[in-house]
């Protein structure tokens, strides 16, 4: 059996990608790739770890958006207490999305979550006077963090706020690679290769993956605030299905073979989409084909292409030491 | 209230043929290839805009709706023979983002010919007006509509229960390996399968023009309410669609006299409720 690297081990790794981040791109870009990172690591637990193909993890994104955008545009709630109701929320929507379609398996599944992300984007849509419908759900405040014995921390400034979404990072990412290697996550990754045989074991598929599913819509949901207070606006285009399609692509495009696939499948994308929408107005189009030309040519995602530069160095290598 | 509460089931009723109409081809190609199909939306949105093209251009309705369907039925026989055959042995979540990309592009490539304004057409003369049933008027080009999509379906099932061809799709369609095994060239009928299905979404979209017009965001739009219909109807049977996507449009016509703003949601909420008492679906098989 392979031996496991240990969660404060991996955890490290991630702090130390996190802080060396802002001093190699803009801050605003390095807040941007950690939030969609979280969104990303909670996909990865449900496409990857758990094979439950989930089309609508945008749905659960868009709520925990929407419920902290409410919370802090409207009230004055501390932070910690607007965060933890955008994961309590969405991990509401996921309990109940994922309770009428986690019996379904494969395709079914596939296009339930894709129907039910469709549902809660025209709620969304509908509501005006909560989400803003079209426009968006505007003015969203960052509160400030009061730290006993520092005063408080002003998170409009971008370096505060960067190191919230670290922390945040780094602790979305220790608890699910925790959770991985967990009995919980041994039974995920033995259902999704065989459900009936695991079933047959004793353990409830069924509620490892509700677990999970609830889990990972927690997570898009803390990613989703993260990204309202961001823009200070929460967009509606952010629950839109097609944001479910990006999350799926950022794990296929980082690599399903690692946990830290996801990580750079955000940052690809988020590069990706400001290279783009720079040099053209019609920038989905350069990244529909993009998404073709990897699905056709490097499945793999990114890690492959590492493992495949390292195979033929090793190969120079080995042709230099036996001449 | 009557006259209104008929006008708007008539209405629910073409809609809901086109829905039917467009949903059968989604349920076309997921019976032959077990992929949903992510650009299905597109296929629909580009037959509207190539229908509303070549009317632009000096043809008459009929051949502009022949062109509707041909242009996505070529371009899904593209799509099926260049990537998602491709991408046959993985698991089908390749095939699922290749297909979200090829959405991604359609949709793109639509906005880049004809921009992103709304267009719309008007029926040729000969389908203007409407009739007087006493009650209600009906717009003959409702009647036209809905005649036309029910012909379709109708077309479509005797090549598929009638003909050699449709024969062997509805073995593909059961057992891929036997029929292979028969000397059947599956992968060929994969590849009209897909044809037929996309070229089936695209004539929707033609048809739909004169009724509702041409927008960007037509084809998203249309692809989840696909969904729900297929998911409705029940995912194992091929003609559920048909029954569904009639209930569905019915139920949004309808809904919108009482609840005008609801009705986007009120097919999500058809569609929770048949899940929870007949979870197979309407007309699926356990």
């Amino acid at each position: 059996m392979q031996r496991r690297s240990s969660t404060y081990l991996m955890s490290a790794v991630a702090a130390a990608v996190a802080v060396a981040a802002p001093f190699c791109m803009p801050i605003n870009i390095a807040t941007e790739i950690l939030i969609f990172g979280v969104f990303a690591l909670a996909t990865y637990l449900l496409v990857s770890v758990a094979g439950l193909y989930s089309f609508g993890q945008a749905a659960f994104f868009g709520v925990g958006g929407y419920v902290a955008g409410y919370v802090f545009a409207h009230t004055a709630l501390p932070l910690a207490a607007g965060l933890a109701l955008a994961a309590a929320g969405a991990a509401l929507a996921a309990l109940v999305v994922g309770m009428m379609s986690i019996k379904r398996t494969g395709i079914y599944f596939m296009m339930l979550t894709f129907a039910f992300n469709q549902m809660i984007y025209y709620l969304a849509y509908t509501w005006r006077d909560v989400t803003g419908g079209e426009d968006g759900l505007g003015s969203i405040k960052r509160p400030d963090i009061e730290i006993p014995g520092l005063g408080t921390v002003d998170l409009s400034n971008h370096v505060n706020f960067y190191i919230l979404a670290a922390v945040v990072f780094v602790a979305v990412f220790a608890a699910l690679y925790q959770m991985m290697h967990s009995p919980l996550g041994l039974v995920l990754n033995a259902a999704r290769q065989n459900a009936r045989r695991t079933a047959s074991l004793g353990y409830s598929v069924y509620r490892a993956q509700l677990l999970a599913f609830v889990v990972a819509g927690a997570a898009s949901g803390v990613a989703g605030a993260l990204f309202a207070m961001l823009y200070r606006i929460m967009p509606i285009d952010a629950i839109a299905w097609t944001n479910s399609g990006n999350a799926v692509f950022m794990v296929i495009i980082g690599g399903m073979s690692s946990i830290f696939g996801p990580v750079i499948g955000a940052a690809v994308f988020i590069w990706l989409q400001g290279f783009f929408s720079l040099i053209w107005a019609r920038w989905p189009l350069l990244f529909g084909i993009f998404i073709i030309l990897v699905v056709l040519f490097l499945k793999g995602g990114v890690i492959e292409l590492f493992d495949r530069a390292r195979h033929l160095i090793g190969r120079r290598a080995a042709q230099r030491g036996a001449p | 209230m009557t006259s209104l509460l008929a006008a708007q089931l008539l209405n629910g009723l073409a809609i809901g043929m086109i829905y039917a109409l467009t949903a059968f081809g989604l349920s076309i190609i997921k019976g032959l290839l077990n992929v949903p199909n992510f650009a299905h939306g597109a296929f629909y949105a580009l037959g509207a805009y190539v229908c509303y093209g070549a009317m632009q251009a000096g043809l008459s309705f009929a051949p502009a709706l022949c062109a509707a369907f041909l242009v996505p039925a070529l371009a899904g026989a593209a799509v099926e023979r260049l990537g998602v055959a491709r991408l046959m042995s993985g698991p089908y979540l390749y095939q699922l983002l290749f297909l979200f990309g090829t959405a991604l592009v359609l949709e793109q490539v639509i906005i880049l010919v004809w921009g992103t304004v709304g267009l719309s057409a008007a029926a040729p003369d000969w389908l203007q007006g409407a009739f007087d049933l006493g009650f209600t008027y009906l717009p003959k080009y409702l009647v036209f509509n809905g005649v036309m999509a029910a012909l379709t379906i109708a077309a479509v099932w005797l090549l598929i229960e009638r003909t050699r061809l449709g024969s062997q799709i509805r073995a593909g369609i059961d057992k891929r390996e036997m029929a292979q095994c028969l000397g059947i060239d599956v992968r060929r009928l994969v590849t009209a399968g897909f044809a037929l299905g996309a070229g089936l979404a695209g004539l929707s979209g033609g048809l739909v023009l004169p009724l509702l017009g041409a927008s960007t965001t037509m084809g998203s739009d249309m692809l989840s309410i696909a969904f729900v219909v297929l998911v409705i109807g029940g995912l194992g049977s091929l003609y559920g669609a048909l029954a569904a996507g009639v209930l569905v449009g019915i139920v949004q016509s309808v809904s919108s006299v009482f609840v005008p703003s609801a009705s986007t949601v009120l097919i999500y909420v058809a569609m929770v409720a048949t899940i929870m008492i007949r979870p197979q679906g309407l007309f699926g098989e356990r």
